[in-house]
């Protein structure tokens, strides 16, 4: 093979695996959508508190540390050398449920039946608030988030596809992250558990129904306030794996939260109400923006990357806003 | 299931008091929906609640299931007082409904549509409910089994699996019936069951909703606007007017009431 096609394959490999990241962030906007018609404007910030309270129980920091060495004029850092990683993340789960509970308690059981708009502008409240309750607890500066997850290029990899390439091309193999490879595994099992889950159980059932008709699923005995909770829960759930993949990608710091943005066209690619479209979609997107990199960018003085998702949303918009997988919105006026 | 045999089937006039509704009133900020509205249904019967657009009708099932919260008043299910409770409490309690703008999962089959309704009667946990094994694989199967005669006492056999999205009209309130049915409740509630059906639908409709009552016994209150089967179907008759009440009796007592007649011509309210 030519070392220009092994760059594109490359090139295409790596953008599958950017795409997982999006898909994982995607997933958890999707989850909450079709539950509740809400469009979770926090769900990023939900991934940087999530990595920001695992670090946290890692290092063993003692939570609102500034605000009570401010207030008390103590010097308490630390409470001990941390937890290890297993319990840290079952820690960081039960807070994320917490947080989930809390958020139906003092937010949305008093905002049922409430124009969409109204509870996206709650959800963008909440961004706000979740952002600076984590950097008070937690701090703002960037940490350094190793729960133990390989990363790095694989030099086996680079070995083997160097043997692909043409006999005397000066070929040096295919970099690709271990760490993009372990994210790639965890989103494939976690969206595999998700459709088996809601599609074979009681609770899963619960879900779908609430989703299509809040009246409804009611009058059949399904408690709306148990299924957001849930859903919330399950969302936290999949804001801590976006969190852990992304933390140990490139720190954990605010920027972290803006990941959300990347998921926007993704969703609108895949459609907001599919959870097989937010794969795809962040697959095509991750791809798309890597070989718009490779062969686009020179063209136009690269830096592509940055803005080509969007270019792809909006065409999406002008022909296909229901995305690729979501439910065509008909409505009667 | 619960299958009462001809026999056996309980005279509705004499029956007990399955629903008390007393002294109920609600308001939305200032419009009175209902005022100061008591009736009760028995054990049994097949009950109508009539009345002309904007009576209250269907303000007064949302209260018996939960869906709105009367400022006033008590609600006497079973024997248990309260003055308010949540839908999914309601339907725990036994009470099912279907709706006046059909009100099923579109985007799933006729088959889990009612298979929702069997969600109260699964007791299983999460845990093996995730697995999908054991205990709560047993109970799935046990459960489809009386999803399969409700398919096939409304004769819905061939819509099984399709997305209920897709059926026409007549269907789909057969397949909220089902839903509703599949809860085995002790009250079902109907709000305007035959709306926008033709002749033949209704017929359909009719005998089902006997079916149910005499078949399993079940207590059934309906909202209808089609007098000639309210007048069939129902041993009672409660009619409301302006969120009052303003007759109740059998079907007869009730189309010989002055009030009725003239509420139904449209007589100026004074």
């Amino acid at each position: 093979m030519s070392p220009a096609f092994l760059y594109f394959i490359e090139t295409v490999l790596n953008g599958l695996m950017t795409g997982v990241m999006y898909s994982l962030v995607a997933l958890g906007f999707v989850l909450i959508f079709k539950a509740s018609g809400i469009f979770n404007f926090a769900q990023g910030v939900m991934a940087l508190f999530a990595a920001l309270t695992l670090v946290g129980l890692l290092t063993g920091q003692v939570p609102f540390a500034h605000l009570i060495n401010a207030i008390f004029g103590t010097d308490v850092h630390n409470w001990g050398p941390g937890l290890p990683e297993i319990v840290a993340i079952l820690g960081t789960m039960l807070i994320m449920i917490a947080l989930a509970w809390l958020v139906q308690k003092l937010v949305l059981k008093h905002l049922v039946n409430q124009e969409p708009i109204i509870l996206f502008m709650a959800t963008i409240g909440l961004a706000f608030f979740l952002e600076g309750l984590g950097d008070l607890m937690w701090g703002s500066d960037v940490k350094v988030l190793d729960v133990g997850i390989p990363s790095g290029g694989s030099f086996w990899w680079e070995d083997v596809t160097r043997e692909w390439a043409v006999e005397g091309s000066d070929y040096y193999g295919m970099y690709i992250d271990k760490l993009d490879v372990v994210a790639a595994v965890v989103a494939i099992v976690l969206v595999v558990a998700l459709t088996l889950f809601s599609q074979y159980t009681k609770m899963g059932r619960a879900l779908r129904a609430v989703a299509d008709d809040h009246q409804a699923a009611l009058s059949v005995g399904i408690s709306l306030h148990t299924i957001w909770l849930i859903v919330w829960s399950i969302a936290g759930f999949v804001a801590l794996v976006a969190g852990i993949m992304w933390g140990a990608k490139s720190g954990v710091q605010f920027s972290l939260s803006l990941i959300a943005l990347k998921a926007l066209p993704v969703l609108i690619l895949g459609g907001f109400t599919s959870i097989p479209g937010a794969i795809v979609g962040g697959l095509i997107i991750g791809v798309g923006e890597k070989l718009a990199e490779l062969y686009i960018g020179p063209l136009v003085g690269g830096a592509i990357e940055n803005w080509f998702a969007y270019m792809v949303a909006l065409a999406f918009l002008l022909f296909r806003p229901q995305g690729l997988f979501g439910e065509r919105i008909i409505e009667r006026v | 299931m619960n299958v009462h045999t001809a026999s056996e089937a309980i005279v509705p006039a004499a029956g007990e008091v399955l629903l008390s509704i007393d002294n109920v009133s609600l308001s939305f900020g200032g419009v009175k929906a209902i005022e100061n509205v008591s009736f009760d249904i028995r054990k049994g019967e097949i009950r109508a609640i009539i009345g002309p657009n904007g009576a209250g009708k269907t303000s007064m099932l949302n209260v018996i299931n939960g869906f709105y919260h009367p400022q006033q008043g008590t609600i006497t299910f079973k024997g248990r007082v309260r003055q308010a409770m949540r839908p999914h409490e309601a339907a725990s309690a036994g009470i099912a409904r279907t709706f006046q703008n059909i009100a099923l999962f579109r985007g799933m089959s006729t088959l889990d549509n009612i298979m929702t309704g069997r969600g109260m009667k699964m007791k299983r946990n999460m845990f093996w409910q995730a697995l999908w094994a054991g205990p709560a694989e047993r109970e799935e199967l046990e459960h489809r089994l009386a999803v399969e005669k409700i398919i096939d006492f409304l004769e819905i056999e061939h819509i099984r699996k399709t997305p209920v999205g897709s059926l026409p009209y007549g269907l789909q309130k057969r397949v909220e019936l089902g839903r509703a049915l599949a809860a085995e409740p002790d009250l079902l509630l109907l709000d305007e069951p035959m709306a926008g059906m033709n002749l033949e639908e209704k017929e359909d409709m009719s005998r089902f909703i006997i079916d149910v009552n005499e078949q399993y016994g079940t207590t059934i209150a309906l909202i209808e606007h089609d007098m000639g089967v309210v007048m069939d179907l129902s041993d009672r008759v409660v009619v409301l007017d302006y969120g009052k009440k303003i007759a109740d009796g059998t079907p007869e007592e009730v189309r010989n009431n002055k009030d009725v007649i003239d509420a139904y011509l449209g007589v100026p309210h004074e």
